[in-house]
């Protein structure tokens, strides 16, 4: 059972001498409860303390850093099933899959996909994550060849050794040591070797089996032979049993604290087909794997799939924000009116489609008040006169349009004379509450 | 520790609504579990998916959505014979978007004609919409109600704005009705509430708690969807329980990233294929939190995912 | 149970036309009733204030006091309007309380007028930028808070935690979060936290005629989590008071008489607890 931040404030010090880098024990307690801090973090701390604290606070689906450097990524720490109960953590890791099969250069070439797959959107960087290196030929050579490749071409691109062959796991995966790799993978005839091998390379370790409790059994054995980071595999390759087996684990993990299972998850998206494959990868993120690999990585599929994770791995408390700027709508000319309001993103969409919807050209200045909408931004003092007049100044507007005129949502009809006077030269015009009514505002004065 | 399946049973379950006459006619919903999850309870139909067509030509969908109807989308009855007999769709969903006062503003009676004669050229269920201008669509859709008396067509969308009327219409002449509202679970259960105070069977309701595109919104509409279906199955919400529809289409196609050429964004790839994956994507994307009925253009996105459908269901 | 009286809000149009007047009449009006229906600090919340807020929450503060024995609570983000109410505020009638603090660091320097006003700060459990989950988060954040106040010298028997209640027509998860908190609040130290609320938030957005409703039977839950104070409308809490025992008997599982009530309560508690889903008509189904 997890224990909360006043049991677990109990068990600290109680010194508040600030060496974890939180202001006291309590609120570093409060950091443990969320999972949002560890307790090695705490020099003080008594043994007696630590294993209560160590078991109690371990989080139900094992953290685990796959890779180093600037291109790891983290996988696990996820609290619950649904994104609107709390933001899921980790966004999941997507992976093309390269067959030591393929010619030097067509390996080459796909580790060139993989390179030039990064993409900016919405200030986030986002790119194919990892390579899945598979032993498609069944043989030794091939495979280590193949890796060695990888390694020198994509040095800093976190690496799955797909192989249940003991003798090339350990061999490839020796040219990755220090990289932290994830060997797959260990299944019931290989867990001792697999185990042993990845334990002496400080690799994460992929579980496979074919069934849930199959897999709780091996995952239990190896750990107790020393390996604590697993991603695991139920044997799931349809999208209905992906969706079944990935719920069930989840479930387990968050709801029952079942050990067994409380790792991340990885899955097989490959198909011939390279939208469907998409499409079975969409199911996979939507419905917690944290890892998924895929034969291939189209433009086109990583700008969809990018975007399904963002938009899932979304914080639903922190509102959604749109770039501060001067948006034009239609084709505005230097005439056409000025409107303004906050960077939350369902007040833009909303505010936007009611201009279109008017089809009077004309700029939305959209201004950053952390995402707030306008009520509640003007209330936190975010949305104020001399905030908006401020803006308006540094936008360059003034050298966009020949008027001077900024209508203002009518819920801070109050700012008006207020952002006049900060304002030199403009006139406010208060415009409607809702955004319902702008159709009719915007045609009623173009008439 | 051995391991022991955590399955769970829910104390309500969604309607299931049937649409169309004969043998065609098809039945969605009637799920007592999160979608796809038949391992812990039933889930006795596959959504339903329904072709996109409108009273009059296309001209503001992009280029890559309106080739593939080029030849058939300058008469809705012969856009909708070709979905139905070409593309076999099971379903399809008649836009009267010519109706907007911004469009050509086509008349009630217009509009009662477009649908007897789409109703007359196919065997499918027809979903019928108006143009999504509240005051419009009062009208529109009661003349279109009448036209297709009988027919078991499913008739949207109510808004708060008019739902009285337009639901008064889909009962009088037995059709089932589409209420949306925005993005709002809370406004989304009130309208359910006040439509069936009207007397109209919540059985025969389908809940639109309104569609957003991938990257522009579609986590609001995830999550609100999959509390609605959460409130349905585990609070047994009775007016919670109608099956939802997806509205994919219409917002998908208008975003930059289903129309800019790859000329202009080379990072985002090949334009064509990225907005049948951008429709498809905010289609299996919605299936997950709960969507039953969907609507959508392009045939490929369709198609691709009918197929994800088969393998979630089989 | 401290109450806060609400009424003077610039939100309100009334009161925003006296205060940009500088009309006494109406501000003194309302601050009296309040005073005589039970409040024990009369809330001055006079908005953002960019421009002339001191001016504005001087005239204010000493509007008030001139008819009311009362201390004020200094309601606004602007930190020199705080400061110049706290300069004019007679200490005589108890000592005044600052709205607010926040884990958001541009709100840092109210404590500092804490400490140098000797006031009560109410810290509001937010931080920068997105709202806290649940319970947990916002227990954490007060942990922030309360760290900073010793800090700052201002000591914790002077700070009033505030979970910030939410709307629950949009935000109904949060109902019973900050009951929860409520309870949380007060084990993270010893003597107990003192805890407030912004109690009608919970009811903004509702058809009027359910605002009082919901707002009574959150202030009775919330008094049984040992809430310390209230803002809110004194009146409308002196009628929570007399059904008090109803919604209590109600809670803890016991049949009333009155049948129309009983589903009454039945209702509002099932929807503030979240076991159903909030719609403008729960009442009705």
């Amino acid at each position: 059972m997890a224990l909360s931040g006043v049991e677990i404030f109990k068990l600290l010090p109680k010194t508040n001498c600030k060496k974890c880098g939180h202001p006291t024990c309590l609120a570093f307690a409060m950091k443990l409860a969320q999972r949002q801090a560890t307790l090695d973090l705490c020099p003080d701390v008594s043994e007696d303390a630590k294993k209560i604290l160590g078991e109690a606070s371990a989080p139900p689906v094992r953290p685990i850093t796959f890779g180093t450097g600037d291109k790891a990524v983290k996988m696990g720490e996820e609290t619950v099933l649904f994104r609107h109960d709390k933001k899921f953590v980790n966004p999941c890791v997507l992976a093309i899959e390269i067959k030591d099969t393929l010619s030097e250069s067509d390996i080459t070439k796909k580790i060139e996909e993989v390179l030039s797959s990064e993409l900016d959107r919405v200030g986030q960087k986002l790119r194919v994550d990892a390579i899945a290196l598979t032993n498609a030929s069944g043989d030794k050579g091939k495979f280590e060849a193949a890796a060695k490749i990888i390694s020198s071409k994509a040095p800093n691109v976190p690496v799955i050794l797909s192989t249940t062959d003991t003798a090339s796991a350990e061999a490839a995966v020796k040219i990755f040591t220090g990289k932290r790799p994830i060997v797959f993978g260990a299944n019931s005839g290989n867990a001792e070797a697999m185990a042993n091998i990845a334990k002496a390379e400080k690799a994460i370790l992929g579980v496979t089996a074919n069934s849930l409790d199959e897999l709780s059994a091996l995952t239990e054995k190896i750990k107790s032979l020393g390996v604590e980071d697993m991603v695991i595999d139920s044997g799931a390759k349809k999208a209905k049993d992906i969706i079944g087996n990935n719920t069930l684990i989840r479930r387990a993990a968050i709801k029952k604290n079942f050990k067994a299972l409380g790792y991340p998850v990885i899955n097989f998206a490959q198909r011939d087909d390279s939208l469907h494959e998409a499409l079975i990868a969409a199911v996979g993120i939507a419905k917690y794997a944290s890892i998924i690999v895929l034969s291939s990585i189209e433009k086109w599929k990583n700008l969809a799939l990018f975007t399904l994770r963002q938009n899932i791995y979304t914080d639903p408390q922190v509102p959604m924000q749109v770039e501060q700027k001067i948006y034009k709508l239609g084709e505005p000319t230097q005439e056409s009116p000025l409107m303004i309001t906050t960077n939350f993103s369902l007040t833009y969409f909303i505010v936007s489609g009611e201009i279109e919807n008017s089809k009077v050209p004309s700029r939305l200045a959209v201004m950053d008040c952390e995402g707030l909408s306008v009520l509640t931004a003007w209330a936190a003092g975010k949305f104020t006169a001399s905030k908006i007049a401020a803006f308006i100044k540094e936008s360059g507007i003034e050298n966009e349009v020949k008027h001077r005129e900024l209508i203002i949502p009518g819920y801070v009809a109050i700012l008006s004379g207020s952002i006049e006077e900060k304002l030199e030269g403009w006139k406010i015009t208060v415009g409607p509450r809702e955004a319902n009514g702008l159709p009719a505002f915007l045609k009623g004065r173009a008439a | 520790m051995a391991f022991v399946a955590p399955k769970e049973t829910y104390s309500g379950k969604v309607y299931q609504v049937n649409a169309g006459t004969g043998a065609n006619a098809l039945s969605f919903g009637g799920e007592n579990v999160l979608p796809f999850n038949s391992f812990e309870g039933t889930v006795p139909n596959k959504p339903l998916i329904a072709y996109e067509i409108q009273d009059i030509p296309p001209a503001d969908w992009p280029e890559n959505v309106q080739k593939p109807y080029s030849s058939v989308s300058g008469d809705p009855v012969t856009w909708a014979k070709f979905c139905q007999d070409t593309l076999k769709a099971k379903a399809i969903a008649l836009r009267l978007i010519g109706t907007h006062p911004d469009r050509e503003n086509r008349s009630p009676e217009d509009a009662a004609k477009t649908v007897k004669d789409v109703l007359s050229a196919i065997n499918v269920p027809l979903i019928i919409l108006g143009s999504n201008n509240a005051e419009k669509d009062a009208p529109v859709l009661i003349a279109a109600a009448e036209a297709s008396k009988d027919k078991n067509c499913i008739i949207g969308k109510a808004q708060e704005a008019n739902y009285k009327t337009i639901a008064a219409a889909a009962m009088a002449n037995n059709h089932k009705l589409i209420a949306m509202s925005e993005l709002d679970i809370n406004l989304s259960k009130q309208l359910n509430i006040l439509i069936t105070q009207m007397g109209f069977d919540k059985e025969r309701l389908i809940t639109d708690p309104m569609c957003s595109a991938l990257g522009y919104g579609l986590e609001y509409t995830y999550s609100v969807m999959e509390r609605i279906r959460l409130a349905a199955l585990t609070q047994n919400d009775l007016t919670m329980q109608p099956p939802m529809l997806a509205d994919v289409g219409m917002y998908v196609w208008k975003i930059k990233e289903t129309q800019a050429p790859e000329s202009e964004v080379p990072l985002w790839g090949n334009a064509e294929e990225r907005g049948i994956a951008w429709e498809a994507t905010t289609a299996t994307a919605l299936l997950m939190s709960g969507a039953e009925l969907l609507i959508m253009r392009h045939p490929k996105a369709v198609e691709a995912v009918g197929k994800v459908i088969e393998e979630l269901g089989g | 149970m401290l109450i806060i009286g609400e009424k003077l809000s610039i939100i309100a149009k009334r009161v925003r036309e006296a205060m940009m007047k500088k009309d006494k009449a109406p501000i003194q009006e309302i601050a009296t009733r309040q005073w005589k229906e039970g409040s024990g600090i009369i809330d001055a919340n006079i908005g953002p204030a960019e421009d002339g807020g001191e001016d504005l929450m001087q005239w204010m503060v000493t509007t008030i006091q001139e008819v009311v024995p009362l201390p004020i609570c200094l309601d606004t983000t602007n930190a020199n309007a705080i400061e110049a109410g706290l300069k004019v505020h007679n200490n005589q009638w108890g000592r005044p309380l600052i709205n607010s603090t926040s884990n958001d660091p541009e709100r840092f320097p109210i404590l500092e007028l804490g400490a140098k006003y000797n006031a009560q700060v109410i810290g509001l459990t937010v931080g920068k930028g997105g709202l806290p989950a649940d319970a947990e988060e916002r227990t954490g954040i007060a942990a922030e808070i309360m760290a900073r106040a010793m800090e700052y010298g201002v000591p914790l028997e002077d700070i009033y935690l505030d979970p910030l209640v939410l709307q629950i027509a949009t935000s109904q998860d949060h109902a019973r979060h900050v009951i929860k908190a409520i309870k949380m609040f007060q084990e993270i130290n010893d003597p107990p936290m003192k805890t407030v609320v912004g109690l009608s938030n919970i009811s903004n957005g509702c058809p009027k005629t359910l605002r009082p409703i919901l707002n009574k039977h959150y202030f009775v839950m919330l008094m049984d989590a040992g809430l310390t104070a209230a803002i809110a409308d004194a009146h409308e809490m002196a009628e929570a008071l007399q059904e008090k025992k109803m919604i209590e008997d109600v809670l803890a599982g016991k049949k009333i008489d009155d049948a129309k009530k009983m589903a009454e309560i039945t209702k509002t508690i099932d929807v503030i607890m979240g076991k159903t889903l909030y719609a403008h008509s729960y009442l009705e189904m």
